[in-house]
């Protein structure tokens, strides 16, 4: 008896604190990426502001990648975690993110964190 | 056609017996070159690095430099063999990948590259009629490092291998590259694909020890293959298992003779050639050719080989110099070590 009654005590506080812990990950995660796709949309909205005042020709594909990557970050469920193409759709803003990057010739060191590995010589 | 072959941060041009080395460009990365691609039109060569550039080359036609050390003053006119032409110039560097560039390649258009990488990523980029570069994709399809890419022989379709046991294939949608296939099967690290002439099939090597052959069913296809919407569906329709003993690093499919070479870790390359009654739905391949090592009096070090194929010969030409350069028909066998990479001589 002792021991049911110890088994249920050890899993009902086990819960409680893996419930937090989720928690705790899981917002940390979240402001995580939410941190990084705030800082792309931040540079591309700066850099569409920027390049609309060079009607050069060559900057046209730039605007066009500006305004994709613009699009699919406004278009990203902030709402849903459970969305199912979450990380597909996360690996897509940050390709197009470096696609752009390159086009402006800016390096893309981005770093949030130990994710990335900088090169190393 | 056979090109250069890289070495450890500098490309000589041409080496091996009855080839001379023209140049060595040596100022262009600071780790290892990977892999080079002549392009299309012959003018332009591209090399990925592991110093996570790409550096495009082009031939110089006019112009010509003064062999240094002279062992005199300069006489007038100079002597002949002291003169040469200039060696491929660094045009431009492509950089963005994260890290080391395991592999490029030119699409047959010749305005298209695409480079990949251990960062997981695949990069194509555009040139235009001024030489300038741009990226115009950054594909994050992959979940491990992508060790090799390859287009299409004549449309404007990508695939690449990758350490995450799967082939993927990608193509232009709507003014964006997106990845329209994924070809599972393989259980291990994919290393090289290969298209045959046509491009309806593609032949993969796998760390696996198998090669498989995969087919191209379009949406409507009279075998009945579910298709989503307008993209084709690649299913594997062979799969050579049993000939390899070690990882196979790289396959090539002769555009000539329908012929699949293999490059293996157990240092031979093996040729398999499709059986006369085979069906092309289900085709059965077999061994023509298998070259192994009769003594090893190599280094431990990989050599890089390229073999190419005239109809029933095969030429290895191994990178290092001191190597003799090796050839073998049916009946020969003499290998050198662990071949990688293997091309045909169209």
């Amino acid at each position: 008896r002792f021991h049911g009654e110890g088994y249920q005590e050890g899993y009902a506080e086990g819960s409680h604190a893996g419930v937090v812990e989720g928690r705790r990950y899981g917002s940390l995660h979240g402001a995580k990426i939410g941190s990084e796709i705030g800082c792309y949309l931040g540079f591309a909205l700066t850099w569409q502001c920027l390049l609309q005042k060079c009607t050069d020709g060559k900057n046209s594909k730039k605007i066009r990648a500006l305004d994709l990557l613009i699009g699919m970050i406004q278009k990203f469920p902030y709402e849903d975690p459970t969305y199912d193409k979450l990380q597909e759709d996360l690996e897509k803003i940050r390709g197009k993110f470096k696609q752009v990057c390159s086009m402006l010739n800016i390096q893309s060191d981005f770093r949030i964190g130990a994710e990335r590995s900088s090169l190393t010589f | 056609g056979a090109g250069p072959v890289a070495g450890a941060g500098s490309i000589p041009l041409s080496p091996g017996q009855g080839w001379s080395c023209r140049a060595v460009l040596g100022e262009g990365h600071q780790r290892t070159v990977r892999r080079v691609a002549w392009s299309p039109c012959g003018s332009y060569l591209a090399s990925a690095s592991f110093d996570a550039t790409t550096c495009i080359w082009k031939k110089q036609e006019d112009g010509f430099e003064v062999r240094t050390p002279l062992p005199e003053p300069f006489p007038c006119p100079p002597h002949p063999l002291l003169i040469s032409p200039l060696p491929p110039q660094c045009v431009t560097t492509l950089e963005g990948h994260e890290n080391e560039v395991k592999s490029v390649a030119w699409a047959p258009s010749g305005t298209l590259l695409a480079t990949c990488s251990r960062d997981k990523s695949v990069w194509v980029w555009e040139v235009d009629e001024e030489e300038e570069y741009e990226c115009v994709s950054v594909l994050n399809s992959h979940t491990q490092d992508v060790k090799h890419v390859v287009w299409h022989p004549n449309q404007e379709l990508l695939a690449s291998a990758s350490y995450d046991d799967t082939v993927k294939l990608y193509h232009e949608e709507e003014d964006d590259w997106v990845c329209c296939a994924t070809l599972e099967g393989h259980e291990s690290t994919v290393w090289s694909v290969a298209f045959d002439r046509g491009g309806e099939r593609l032949a993969s090597c796998s760390d696996d020890k198998t090669v498989r052959i995969w087919r191209c069913y379009k949406p409507g296809n009279e075998e009945g293959v579910a298709c989503s919407g307008t993209d084709p569906t690649w299913k594997c329709i062979c799969n050579l298992s049993g000939y390899h003993t070690r990882t196979i690093y790289d396959v090539a499919w002769c555009h000539l003779t329908g012929a699949l070479a293999t490059a293996c870790g157990d240092d031979a390359i093996r040729v398999f050639e499709e059986s006369a009654s085979s069906d092309p739905r289900q085709p059965t391949f077999g061994l023509a050719a298998h070259a192994a090592p009769l003594l090893s009096l190599c280094s431990n070090s990989t050599l890089h080989c390229s073999a190419s194929v005239l109809r029933t010969s095969v030429e290895a030409e191994p990178s290092r110099k001191k190597r003799p350069r090796v050839s073998f028909s049916r009946h020969m066998s003499l290998m050198a070590r662990a071949v990688f990479p293997v091309s045909f001589l169209e």
